[in-house]
């Protein structure tokens, strides 16, 4: 008999045993309420105040029953949905998925024309969002960079108003503070059809990012404030760096990095019990001769699972992050290491897994990075989606029916299963050497260059709504307005 | 070269930032001036240092324990050096721009400026460009470094030049700038002397306009 018996299909995968993420538990909740954090923001001390939290000048301490309150009342499971309707492209936070997408604000971006690294402008942000609309496993976008060719003030409201149109994935919004962060969520919410439809079905996410160690800046604190009321889903994740702004330890960095990500998530569940919340951030480590954040680093990906598990330990969806790396270009490193974070990623189940697409330690934003992690990570989905076992997969009857010396090609079960068995690639050549060698000798990186271009010339996304593309106009206008007196 | 001074470079070189002040009085006892002891000793050991670092084998918490030792050593030295009027390596003034938070790119190069032998002081963040130019006048660096980490925040480098300008004191720095999104165009735009991409690289362009001064 197999009682309760259920077909698993997918990857088992734990590195934490329940003790250690016990500990791990502990360790953030007593750097919460012993040592505390330092918010620079009045209202948002205030607030947590009024909740509970012991205040002394800017430090705040939150104790624990307040932290377990607001894990209790942030959801594990929600949606949020693509601005067009299309359920493909929708997102299902919760147990089992994982989720792929860029990352934000890299000062530079490998032209897609001339290969060149350059500061990344206002028409890369539409490419970036094209390319990720027709990727089969890129999931959500972010653009890959800041736009340097508007006013600063205005670079994350022109990213958004440029994406937005170009893709119906869901977009993870980033922006320096409350009156950008207003931009966005206006063109999110004309889209949608009003704040309440935006309510039902969120369209986009808001990212933030508290500072390392143990710092909440105002304008962080203040788009968690924005979020939190105007019920956006919202990211709150530092970027600590181990042996420089967090413990050298991964299971220092990662309690570190908790106790700064849930300071977010209290004040967020004060304002709005249930407002979704990811918990990040990006943890990795400080190149101790190079003194930059690794993005290729093994330790990024093992950090990152740790703060991964913590994460669905305590019922929390997670940042995660992957497919970047620290190479300059389109090379074997920057393959190499972006596809073993991916594929780490992929097995955490660590919920939207972003900068996929960074090179150069986060500097320079390469979609064609991200084409080629659209690969590795087709791949890994096939790994993780696991072996189904049960009487149709073992195929008994059909070892039996073929039997010895005979061949699988014709039979019904090779017709009807072949395809979603096996997986397809879109880059890696297989061919014979003779077939390569005639269609160009292509290396990797070339077929990488010419998938992005022919995406770029070939895919169609879906429109926004006239009503849309006059409110954008409309906000645009009154953005320029707003900084038209204020220097470059 | 008297043993001593070997011994001090090879105390650096390893760090052993308490055995240091013992050393360094000993050479003075020995009758050694200051000055030697820094340039035949103390220097003499950090060049290694930067060399080993520039070369991957060394690393920053090596370099910064190096640092800091050579640190114990001018705590002693400083008194007779400043007595005599040798001329010191330098001083550099450092901040992070107002409005911004971000400090470990700007502490490590506070750290590698010490290493080279400057005296440097750190306003540390969120620094107003008055605040800036009060310590200008005040401690007089040769070299004066900013950073920023954000597009927004990096503006505020060109109004802390313009405050340097109208208060005058514009002319009696260096400035070198620095930070993720900061390039060598930005820097030239603003009317900086210079751009430094990482830690060490800041450490030798304050040596330059220092040498130069």
């Amino acid at each position: 008999m197999r009682t309760n018996y259920r077909i698993h299909s997918g990857i088992r995968f734990k590195m934490l045993s329940d003790d250690q993420l016990q500990a791990l538990f502990d360790g953030t909740l007593h750097v919460m309420e012993t040592t505390g954090l330092d918010v620079h923001h009045e209202e948002a001390r205030d607030i947590l105040k009024k909740a509970g939290a012991r205040i002394d000048g800017i430090r705040v301490r939150i104790p624990s029953y307040l932290t377990k309150r607001a894990l209790s009342s942030a959801p594990r499971s929600f949606k949020i949905y693509a601005r067009d309707g299309n359920p493909k492209h929708d997102i299902h936070i919760g147990p089992g998925f994982a989720y792929f997408g860029p990352g934000p604000t890299p000062p530079n971006f490998t032209d897609v024309e001339t290969l060149e690294r350059r500061p990344y402008v206002r028409k890369d942000a539409r490419v970036v969002a094209k390319v990720v609309d027709a990727l089969p496993n890129i999931d959500f976008c972010e653009s890959l960079g800041t736009i340097s060719d508007v006013h600063p003030d205005l670079a994350a409201s022109y990213e958004f108003a440029e994406m937005f149109p170009n893709t119906s994935k869901p977009i993870v919004a980033w922006s320096y503070g409350w009156d950008d962060g207003e931009d966005i969520h206006k063109i999110a919410v004309a889209e949608a059809g009003g704040q309440e439809a935006f309510e039902k079905r969120p369209n986009y996410v808001h990212y933030c990012e508290p500072l390392s160690p143990l710092t909440g800046s105002f304008e962080a604190v203040d788009k968690v404030i924005f979020a939190a009321r105007h019920r956006v889903p919202v990211i709150f994740t530092p970027c600590p760096l181990a042996g420089g702004t967090a413990p050298v330890t991964a299971a220092g960095i990662i309690i570190q990095a908790a106790a700064e990500s849930w300071m977010g998530l209290v004040l967020a569940q004060i304002i709005k019990p249930g407002v979704p919340f990811f918990m990040g951030g990006v943890l990795s480590v400080l190149d101790m001769n190079a003194t930059i954040l690794s993005y290729g680093a093994p330790e990024l990906s093992l950090m990152m699972a740790g703060i991964t598990e913590l994460a669905h330990y305590a019922g929390l969806p997670l940042w995660q992050t992957g497919g970047c790396t620290d190479s300059k270009t389109l090379d074997e490193q920057a393959s190499l290491e972006g596809a073993l974070s991916c594929f780490f990623s992929a097995l955490t189940e660590g919920d939207l897994c972003h900068d996929v697409g960074y090179t150069e330690s986060g500097i320079t934003g390469s979609i064609f990075q991200t084409v080629m992690m659209d690969e590795a990570i087709g791949y890994s989905r096939r790994i993780t989606r696991g072996i189904k076992v049960n009487d149709e997969t073992l195929a008994t009857d059909v070892i039996h029916s073929v039997g010895p010396n005979g061949h699988y090609l014709m039979h019904k079960h090779t017709q009807e299963h072949f395809q979603t068995e096996f997986w397809f690639p879109n880059l890696c050549d297989r061919r014979s050497y003779q077939q390569w060698q005639d269609s160009g000798a292509q290396t990797m990186r070339d077929r990488v260059i010419e998938r992005t271009r022919k995406l770029l010339t070939t895919h169609e996304p879906s429109s926004i709504k006239p009503e849309t593309e006059k409110a954008i106009k409309g906000i645009m206008e009154a953005a320029e307005d707003r900084v038209k007196d204020k220097s470059n | 070269m008297s043993e001593i001074l070997s011994i001090i470079s090879s105390t650096i070189i390893d760090g052993k930032k308490d055995d240091i002040v013992q050393l360094t009085q000993q050479a003075l006892d020995k009758g050694l001036k200051a000055t030697e002891i820094v340039d035949n000793g103390l220097m003499k050991g950090m060049e290694v240092v930067g060399a080993r670092f520039k070369s991957g084998d060394m690393f920053v918490p090596e370099v910064m324990r190096c640092a800091r030792t050579m640190l114990n050593a001018m705590e002693i030295l400083d008194p007779i050096l400043a007595e005599t009027g040798a001329k010191m390596v330098g001083k550099v003034l450092l901040g992070t721009v107002k409005g911004d938070l971000h400090d470990i790119g700007k502490n490590l190069v506070g750290m590698m400026c010490r290493g080279a032998g400057f005296q440097v002081q750190d306003l540390g963040i969120d620094v107003q460009p008055e605040a800036f130019v009060k310590a200008v006048k005040e401690f007089q660096p040769d070299v004066l470094g900013m950073s920023a980490l954000l597009t927004t925040t990096m503006r505020t480098m060109g109004d802390t030049i313009k405050a340097l300008e109208e208060a005058g004191v514009r002319e009696t720095v260096k400035i070198m700038v620095g930070g993720a999104p900061v390039t060598q165009a930005f820097a030239d735009n603003i009317g900086a002397n210079g751009y430094a991409a990482n830690a060490p690289a800041a450490a030798d362009l304050a040596k330059k306009f220092a040498a130069a001064a």
